[in-house]
């Protein structure tokens, strides 16, 4: 196909692709007053701020925001960290029977979440875990190990083996091996998974809605969604301005680190 | 490493000596210890309880598989069924297919990459996120009827309310959110196929749809099995949307498995029956996921 209908083909797809993002950003805009659902599709005014503003109040925002970004950026460096110690036992110490403890890891990911919601929500309760910080970052950790893992697992088979034996004659340890040569060596494969299950964790619905119930734990994506179900009748623009606040950051992010990600899901193979 | 020949000082024990092994179990342990409790530990108890009658209160009641009969009996059951397998239908034409048809267009194309943005941008959005936008647009009078009435289209179906097509069109609007990421995956496939096989297929006057059937596509069949795969196993655990636009309603009329599991456990408390629905679609899901974990766990794939 020629190079012009090519690209012509794309130029309209991709119009057609923005449409939704330009409907959110007018509609997102204008002020409770002017919105009207019968008429979308020109710009009225400007109210932006005032309705993120509104959205915050309304559904606790700020608080859950605060709580997400701490999930989504502990819960994943945390995992990595672990992943790759897995990785470094299995491929650079040759622990015994890796092959079957990198399954029984990796298998953690393979069923869906619906198969441990219930004993996690009623072992959650049990323990005093219901509604804490402490209990979504545990259980984000869980769930983002078993990718990690198998990303450094294949990382870490890149790396020669002999790079781990003249550690040894220099007289390191297992630990210092680890932490000096290893994960300096894998730190954008680290960043890779890092940014891939920050992305995850932010987005997130699922487990928040069945973990958490105060504003003040709960993630923000299942605050938005609580929002959407109470006052999506009545301030739509509030509701679509509050959902432009929650999806920027990860859109943002994952539009400038494009590479990384690319490389991630390469290095994952998904 | 293979002989015990040279470690005379313990008898009786095969194993070499390795000065590792005692860390390596220490390095592999805490990623062992949090998967076990928090997965697998939950996992098992999901599929003892479905051989249980349970509401929270009290202990499990041991009944055996009657969870699993009364699930099968249930036409609502059998209804999440039907639409979880429209998902998985759907998920496969659109968003992969289209997928593939951009990254095909944007190959070496220039400006490719810039082309490819738009259908980037709503790869990082969450499912509810998706869902705010779209249940926006798709409501009564809304956006898109708004649209077909500028181009005289008088009576439009009511989008989330008519089943099917309610499952339609939130397939559609996931097709949005996702071409992106499958078009990023192929074009990945298509930068690394050697130039050689290209430049002699095309200087024997293969083009187009030859060259794509007789190159391009056999050359891109593992990464297809990868996404293919993927897209599968996504769309069985579809939720976040449907909860974000249907809740699965009207009624129970768009519900997909996943849904009606939840519902049955976090809003009828019929934990036994929420987890039979747990263990057959966890069952559905490894099957489906065999498709592509053997090609993720063969040996030649370590990056």
């Amino acid at each position: 196909m020629s190079r012009i209908i090519r690209t012509t083909v794309l130029a309209v797809l991709g119009v057609l692709w923005l449409l939704p993002v330009y409907l959110l950003l007018v509609n997102a805009a204008k002020a409770p007053e002017t919105f009207t659902s019968k008429e979308s599709w020109l710009p009225t005014d400007f109210s932006l701020f005032a309705n993120i503003a509104e959205a915050v109040r309304l559904s606790g925002l700020a608080e859950s925001a605060a709580s997400t970004l701490l999930y989504a950026v502990v819960s994943p460096a945390i995992a990595v960290v672990v992943g790759a110690a897995a990785g470094f036992a299995i491929v650079a110490l040759r622990l015994r029977h890796g092959f079957a403890w990198f399954v029984a890891i990796f298998g953690g990911t393979v069923f869906p979440l619906q198969m441990i919601l219930l004993p996690l929500f009623d072992a959650y309760s049990r323990v005093g875990l219901f509604d804490s910080r402490l209990g979504m970052v545990v259980v984000y950790t869980a769930i983002s190990i078993p990718f990690s893992a198998f990303v450094m697992r294949n990382f870490f088979t890149g790396i020669a083996h002999s790079v781990f034996e003249a550690a040894v004659l220099d007289g390191a340890t297992a630990w210092r091996i680890f932490a000096r040569v290893y994960l300096p060596m894998a730190s954008s494969a680290l960043v890779a998974v890092f940014i891939l299950q920050a992305t995850f964790i932010w987005n997130d619905f699922l487990l928040g809605l069945v973990l958490s119930q105060s504003d003040t734990v709960r993630p923000i994506v299942t605050s938005l969604a609580g929002m959407q179900s109470t006052y999506g009748g009545a301030q739509m623009s509030t509701v679509l301005a509050g959902g432009l606040l929650v999806s920027l950051p990860t859109v943002v992010l994952f539009l400038f680190t494009q590479k990384f990600f690319a490389r991630g899901l390469a290095l994952g193979q998904y | 490493m293979t002989s015990d020949q040279t470690a005379p000082r313990r008898p009786g024990n095969r194993r070499p000596r390795d000065p590792f092994q005692r860390s390596a179990t220490g390095f592999v342990a805490p990623g062992v210890i949090l998967v076990a409790v928090l997965l697998y530990l939950p996992l098992l108890w999901t599929a003892f309880l479905s051989l249980t009658e349970y509401n929270g209160l009290g202990d499990p009641e041991w009944v055996g598989f009657a969870n699993y009969v009364e699930m099968l009996d249930d036409p609502d059951f059998l209804g999440s069924v039907l639409n979880t397998l429209l998902w998985v239908a759907g998920t496969l034409l659109v968003p992969v297919g289209i997928g593939l048809g951009v990254a095909l267009l944007t190959w070496n194309l220039k400006g490719g990459t810039w082309l490819r943005l738009p259908f980037l941008i709503p790869y990082a959005l969450s499912g509810i996120g998706v869902g705010v936008i779209w249940s926006f647009i798709l409501s009564g009078d809304g956006a898109l009827d708004q649209a077909l009435a500028a181009f005289g289209a008088g009576d439009t179906p009511r989008w989330l309310v008519d089943a099917p097509l309610n499952t339609v069109v939130m397939i559609l609007a996931t097709a949005w959110q996702g071409v992106g990421v499958n078009a990023l995956l192929f074009t990945i496939g298509l930068q690394s196929i050697p130039k050689e096989p290209l430049e002699a297929a095309r200087v024997d006057g293969a083009n187009g749809l030859r060259l794509f059937r007789s190159i391009l596509w056999p050359m891109l069949r593992p990464l297809t099995a990868v996404v293919v795969g993927l897209s599968i196993v996504a769309s069985l655990k579809t939720f976040d949307i449907v909860q974000g636009m249907t809740k699965g309603g009207p009624g129970r009329a768009s519900e997909t498995l996943a849904l009606t599991m939840y519902k049955e456990t976090f809003v009828n408390s019929e934990y036994g029956l929420g987890s039979a629905i747990a263990v057959f679609l966890t069952a559905v899901t490894l099957a489906a996921s065999v498709l592509y974990l053997r090609q993720q766990l063969s040996s030649k794939h370590g990056v």
